[in-house]
């Protein structure tokens, strides 16, 4: 079995907390972040990161991501979004000064497939294949500003002239892309542009998609059970887990603390 | 009340304006002495601009300042992505993000900036550019013309606004959207002041539709004051009006002046591109005819126009002793401005400065 990466889902909204008895003094600060705590819970547990998902009741990720590498040192830290929230050179500018200041520890996770009602609302109202397409000359032109001196685009969506980073530096690596999907469209997209590719169930086939690791998200139920897919995952080829672990920030440590330890008995794993 | 802002450097820094350097931030990986990322045992430390741009943002609120104006332009760092990341570390910090309104999907904004007003306790301010114009805005990938430009503004707050309050449906020229609106526990909050930048004059007409506060570069005085009243002119509802104001203050002129000569001696001939700007355009108009001498470029006392030689951005600040430079920032408040974005190089140690001996000095606008 080769190595494997054990991620977190970030929680995008509060618990709620009780009310205290009006007897007891009562200093809980307002609660600002729900994602910064369960960020440097992942970080000192040991995980690889956590993904901050999209959520349209929730906080919004690509701020929530730039807190959570702030409280963190070591642990990946991915964003996921739509394409139609930004212009792609504007989420690669604010990529880029996420990438300096974190030692490059950012990932973007692109959701395409979103339900009709929730992308309406979202102000996004393309619909089927063409959401592939976009999200291809999105990716294109977002690595292009990133690495090129000057990049020129004309696209179905988009154009971009001159363009092209100003740091003096490259801003660090691109953030790694995870990408999911089925369809024949949401295939093409991983094999041009996907580092990792997330399957959204354990019986989904593994697509034949060279050079892209391909994930997997989960639910942790209980750790035999979480470890025994896990290990069965991995020797069909799965490297990334995404692990839908509530709540956090406890859960974290019942990863690192049991579930890394116990794969790691027999095998090598990447926090 | 009267707001005094601090600029942050999303440029990077320099160490004085006697050389041109950005060694603070990264943005000259060869300067010497190069701080946040520096060397340490010949390897690099570690550090981040992030860094040193949260000590500025700590001198600035611990110096009195309410917070800092966060430029956005192709070759710095992106204010989102630093005030997000500056968030839990502040506590009184306001953080002014400048951005256009091509960056963003209006919901994407309100979504964005109510998780931050939530994670900051109320911290967000706005400054809206509608963006330079010409060629560069096809750098961002944006293809609105200079004066649809303005439109699309007014459009993209309707609808940000609108998410704010939601749900929210429209259909407009720029954007549409179907019942969207915030999720219940990001909603009610404050909507963050807009401080509205703009000199042409579509951005005058959309600035007293908009503006909560008309921000201008510092002009000469008499300029300044046409421009206000252009803007006034152009409102139902008058906007408040603020002012970018470099600084250069010290115990004494001479010793002020002094700083602007050893800069002005060492000075690189440069080429910028600003696009359309009008802008730009007025700040030379001003100094039209000026000779090669550094004072050739004083237009009124203490009023200097060659900023933009020594480090980058607008021509003109204020030069002189901590008592004439709080006198002219009293001037300014007599002149009906509400709110001053100070700036100066370094920005962490002159922010320092500026706290402790011009801003007590200052007699408000009654004086």
């Amino acid at each position: 079995m080769s190595p494997v990466e054990i991620h977190v889902l970030a929680p995008t909204r509060f618990p709620d907390r009780p009310e205290l008895p009006g007897f007891v003094t009562d200093v809980r600060p307002a609660r600002r972040d729900p994602v910064g705590r369960a960020a440097r819970a992942a970080d000192l547990a040991g995980l690889a990161g956590l993904v901050v998902p999209f959520d349209p009741d929730g906080v919004e990720s690509l701020v929530s991501a730039a807190g959570a590498l702030r409280a963190t040192r070591h642990a990946r830290v991915a964003a996921e979004f739509h394409p139609a929230v930004t212009t792609p050179v504007y989420a690669a500018k604010l990529s880029a000064s996420l990438q300096r200041f974190s030692a490059g520890r950012l990932d973007w996770k692109i959701a395409v497939d979103l339900d009709r009602a929730v992308a309406r609302a979202q102000g996004d109202f393309l619909e089927g294949p063409a959401r592939y397409r976009r999200a291809a000359e999105f990716l294109t032109i977002a690595k292009g500003v990133w690495t090129a001196s000057s990049f020129d685009f004309d696209g179905e969506f988009y154009q971009v002239r001159a363009g092209g980073l100003r740091f003096p530096d490259a801003p660090g690596p691109f953030p790694r892309v995870y990408l999911s999907g089925s369809s024949p469209e949401a295939l093409r997209l991983s094999a041009e542009h996907a580092d990792v590719h997330v399957l959204d169930t354990a019986d989904q086939e593994i697509p034949d998609l060279p050079g892209v690791v391909v994930g997997l998200r989960l639910a942790l139920t209980d750790l035999d059970a979480t470890e025994a897919t896990i290990r069965e995952q991995a020797a069909r080829g799965v490297g990334v887990f995404l692990i839908d672990a509530a709540p956090l920030p406890d859960a974290a440590y019942l990863l690192g603390e049991s579930l890394i330890p116990r794969l790691a008995r027999q095998e090598t794993v990447h926090g | 009340m009267v707001d005094l802002y601090w600029r942050l450097h999303m440029e990077g820094d320099q160490t004085s304006l006697h050389r041109r350097v950005n060694s603070r931030g990264g943005f000259a990986p060869d300067a010497p002495g190069r701080i946040a990322p520096g060397v340490r045992d010949g390897a690099p430390d570690g550090f981040t601009h992030l860094d040193y741009l949260a000590e500025v943002a700590l001198a600035t609120e611990d110096a009195g300042l309410v917070g800092g104006l966060m430029p956005s332009f192709p070759h710095t760092d992106d204010p989102w992505a630093a005030a997000a990341s500056l968030a839990a570390e502040t506590s009184a910090y306001r953080f002014m993000i400048a951005f256009q309104p091509g960056f963003l999907h209006p919901v994407q904004a309100a979504r964005m900036t109510a998780t931050l007003q939530r994670a900051t306790g109320g911290r967000v301010v706005f400054n809206i550019i509608s963006g330079g114009g010409g060629p560069s805005q096809l750098w961002w990938g944006d293809r609105v013309d200079h004066d649809d430009r303005y439109d699309r503004t007014a459009e993209f707050l309707d609808v940000l606004k609108g998410v704010w309050h939601g749900p929210f449906d429209h259909k407009g020229r720029f954007y549409q959207v179907e019942n969207a609106k915030l999720p219940d526990w990001l909603s009610g909050q404050p909507f963050p002041e807009i401080f509205f930048s703009g000199s042409s004059p579509a951005a005058i007409a959309a600035a007293g539709r908009h503006a909560d506060q008309y921000l201008s570069w510092l002009e000469p005085f008499d300029a300044l004051a046409e421009k206000f009243a252009l803007v006034r002119a152009h409102s139902a509802t008058p906007p408040k009006f603020a002012v970018r104001v470099d600084v250069l203050a010290r115990e004494t002129e001479d010793e002020a002046w002094e700083e602007i000569r050893h800069g002005w001696a060492a000075r690189a001939a440069r080429e910028t591109e600003h696009g359309d700007s009008v802008g730009v355009q007025r700040g030379e108009s001003f100094l039209a005819g000026a000779g090669d001498g550094f004072r050739d470029r004083e237009v009124q006392p203490n009023v200097w126009g060659g900023f933009s030689e020594l480090r980058d951005g607008p021509a003109f600040g204020l030069v002189g002793s901590y008592a004439q430079v709080a006198a002219r920032i009293d001037e300014l408040l007599a002149l009906g401005v509400d709110s001053l974005i100070l700036a100066g190089m370094p920005h962490l140690e002159e922010a320092r400065r500026i706290g402790a001996h011009v801003l007590p000095l200052l007699k408000g606008h009654l004086s």
